[in-house]
């Protein structure tokens, strides 16, 4: 690994940390309301999306698809870093399609890191370039 | 005759005819009331609410006291006869007088009021909030109490951990259609884990009477209604019996104003006009579940649509023969614990499928009118089992696909109509709770988060989220309505307080109501200039209609 990308390794931990609190979704309907973990969820999914050879782009789309069932949503915050929670622990990731959109810009490519663990959340870069 | 001469004889005629219809249009309306109120503390008063209650009507109009300490009922809105008046100011109550003959000329009364000797009694849900130690997350865990009574119930309670801890496993078998006038068991027990009801219970014990006669925090209040937030009047109309629980309110194309019922099975109607009010019988599918409808929304032909709750499936009411249409569920997917809560006609003529949920299993149902068959549908199929989803507040698009809220969690999803797929998105906020939706038309999705404490919209065309923090600390909006004029208005269980906040400015105002107010759907007739805000008080057995002035 080259020093600009252990940088960017830990530029995108804290920008993480500092944007995506508390990802764990709350529980109950009634009085009982805690946080609830469940141990039946898959890995997040998660990265940057950038201009190619740019910048973070902020606001971004980014959409994890599952073929034919359905797709979780979310978008970049000001740094250009996105978080999907994870799916089903069921949902092989390779199964799931990361794809990125920002008007003004089309899909240059979609780069996904190699996992260590089954367990590793998925690194997913995805790259604009401008129209 | 000359022409002059014909009108020099008709004129006496003519004057005598106008006068005569102007008095007979007017017999039996009073000019009007108005008065000022003050107190020994403060002088003249502003933001103070005046109410007043013919004898033997079941309407009340309210005004609110300017920066002068003056009121003023619209001219012609109180006809003559006897008045109760009753106020509202946090810290004070109404030394007198306390009742007012109203003739056909116009009367004025001094209204003089008194500190109060009983502040808690006065205090809204949000105040309790306010005043009661503890973190966010140990008052988070109450926001559910406000569905069936207010919070001044918990903390008069003298129980100790340990009493409250058979209370709070009894109240989790209640229904959620349960209020105090008419408590209802599920069918099916709920079970509940011991170790949060114990962490509940201790909670409690620390912000009520248990341990000593008074509170041992002050109690905090929110100030009185100033400016903009007093140019308003407000109209209550009381339903016939104090077990009718109104939960959603809309008006129809005639003005007249339709209620669900969440605790009995009838529909009710009111004719805004002269307070007369008309019920519907829905028929009774399960004599031993919890009787009740929650969501009542119109389909394009404007007929009304009701969701069963526990007795289960859907209620079409025709608004021509007044006759209702029931989709039972059918019986492989009904069981005891069955429970749709919500319904979405809007766009059903395109593909004769009306959208509902059912609570118990978490999942979305969607009606084929022909058949009169259910599918059910899993939106969160794909997702990490055991985490708590509820599909809530409903909203479909022209081409029959449907929004919806998670309200167990933090998304809001969107069904395929023809492929079925979900699409969810996280709302920005984690934890949001979002709780009722409409879709206005530009696209947008306007809906509450409930624990968040937001507002928020989402764009349906760009797939983008916006939110706002509402005004009011533990205001806990139950739903949001966005009216011609591009303002939104809100309202819930806890602040007896209905906002009303444009979203390009930022500006809000916040009209407090004249009583404790326990609000769900909220409902703007857009017909009317300035707009007119409706909605229920679930647990006050009244109707609602607020007209601002500006």
């Amino acid at each position: 690994m080259t020093l600009d990308r252990a940088w960017l390794r830990v530029a995108l931990i804290v920008a993480l940390t500092l944007a995506v609190p508390g990802l764990l979704r709350a529980g109950g309907v009634d009085f009982t309301d805690d946080d609830t973990t469940t141990d039946d969820e898959g890995p997040p999914y998660f990265g940057f999306v950038r201009e190619v050879d740019g910048p973070g782009i902020a606001d971004a789309k980014v959409t994890a698809e599952l073929k034919n069932r359905g797709a979780l949503v979310t978008r970049t915050n000001i740094m250009g870093v996105y978080k999907i929670p994870g799916f089903g622990k069921d949902i092989n990731p390779d199964d799931v399609t990361i794809s990125c959109a920002k008007d003004g810009y089309k899909e240059a490519n979609v780069l996904r890191r190699t996992r260590n663990d089954v367990k590793d959340p998925v690194e997913v870069e995805c790259y604009l370039k401008k129209d | 005759m000359l022409p002059e001469e014909r009108l020099r004889h008709c004129l006496p005629a003519v004057v005598c005819g106008i006068l005569i219809a102007c008095a007979q249009a007017s017999a039996g309306r009073a000019q009007t009331l108005s008065g000022s109120v003050s107190s020994a503390a403060e002088g003249a008063m502003e933001g103070v609410l005046v109410s007043a209650q013919q004898a033997g009507s079941p309407i009340t109009v309210t005004v609110v006291s300017d920066e002068h300490g003056r009121f003023r009922f619209p001219d012609g809105r109180l006809a003559a006869g006897h008045y109760a008046l009753r106020i509202r100011a946090v810290g004070y109550d109404l030394d007198g007088p306390q009742a007012v003959e109203l003739g056909a000329a116009s009367a004025e009364v001094a209204l003089k009021l008194r500190r109060t000797s009983d502040l808690a009694a006065e205090l809204t849900n949000t105040e309790w909030f306010m005043s009661m130690p503890g973190t966010s997350e140990q008052k988070r865990a109450l926001i559910e109490c406000m569905s069936c009574h207010t919070l001044e119930r918990i903390v008069r309670s003298t129980y100790t951990a340990e009493e409250f801890f058979p209370v709070l496993k009894r109240m989790a078998q209640y229904a959620n259609n349960t209020t105090q006038a008419r408590v209802q068991w599920r069918l099916a027990a709920r079970e509940v884990r011991d170790d949060l009801v114990r962490k509940l219970a201790s909670y409690l014990a620390t912000v009520n009477l248990s341990s000593a006669p008074t509170w041992p925090y002050a109690l905090q209040t929110l100030p009185r209604p100033k400016g903009r937030a007093s140019h308003v009047v407000i109209t209550e109309y009381q339903v016939p019996r104090r077990t009718i629980a109104p939960h959603d309110v809309r008006t129809d194309a005639q003005g007249n104003v339709w209620y669900s019922n969440f605790v009995e099975n009838f529909l009710g109607e009111i004719d805004p006009k002269t307070g007369e009010h008309r019920e519907y019988a829905i028929p009774v599918l399960k004599p031993d579940a919890p009787t009740g409808t929650l969501d009542l929304e119109a389909d394009a032909d404007g007929n009304l649509w009701l969701a069963m709750m526990f007795q289960t499936g859907l209620a079409k009411f025709d608004m021509t023969t007044k006759t209702f249409q029931i989709f039972p569920v059918q019986a492989a997917l009904d069981n005891s614990a069955t429970q749709q809560s919500m319904v979405m006609p809007r766009a059903w003529h395109v593909d004769d499928k009306v959208w509902t949920n059912d609570v118990a299993k978490q999942s979305i149902m969607r009606l084929d009118v022909k058949t009169g068959k259910y599918e059910l549908i899993d939106p969160f199929e794909f997702l990490a089992k055991g985490r708590q989803h509820s599909p809530y507040g409903m909203a479909a698009d022209a081409q029959n696909q449907l929004y919806f809220m998670d309200f167990g969690d933090e998304n809001i999803g969107r069904i395929d109509a023809k492929s079925g797929a979900t699409t969810i998105y996280p709302t920005p906020t984690p934890k949001s709770r979002p709780r009722r939706t409409m879709l206005d038309d530009q696209g947008r999705l306007w809906f509450t988060e409930f624990a968040a404490n937001k507002l928020g919209m989402f764009d349906t065309k760009s797939e983008s989220f916006k939110e706002w923090d509402v005004p009011t600390p533990h205001t806990y909006p139950y739903d949001v309505f966005m009216d011609k004029n591009g303002e939104s208005w809100s309202g819930g269980m806890a602040s007896d307080r209905v906002l009303r906040f444009d979203p390009q400015s930022g500006r809000s105002i916040e009209y407090l109501l004249p009583r404790s107010t326990n609000i769900r759907r909220v409902f703007v007739d857009n017909s009317t200039n300035p707009v007119t805000f409706w909605a229920g008080n679930n647990h006050g057995a009244e109707i609602l209609r607020i007209e601002p002035l500006d």
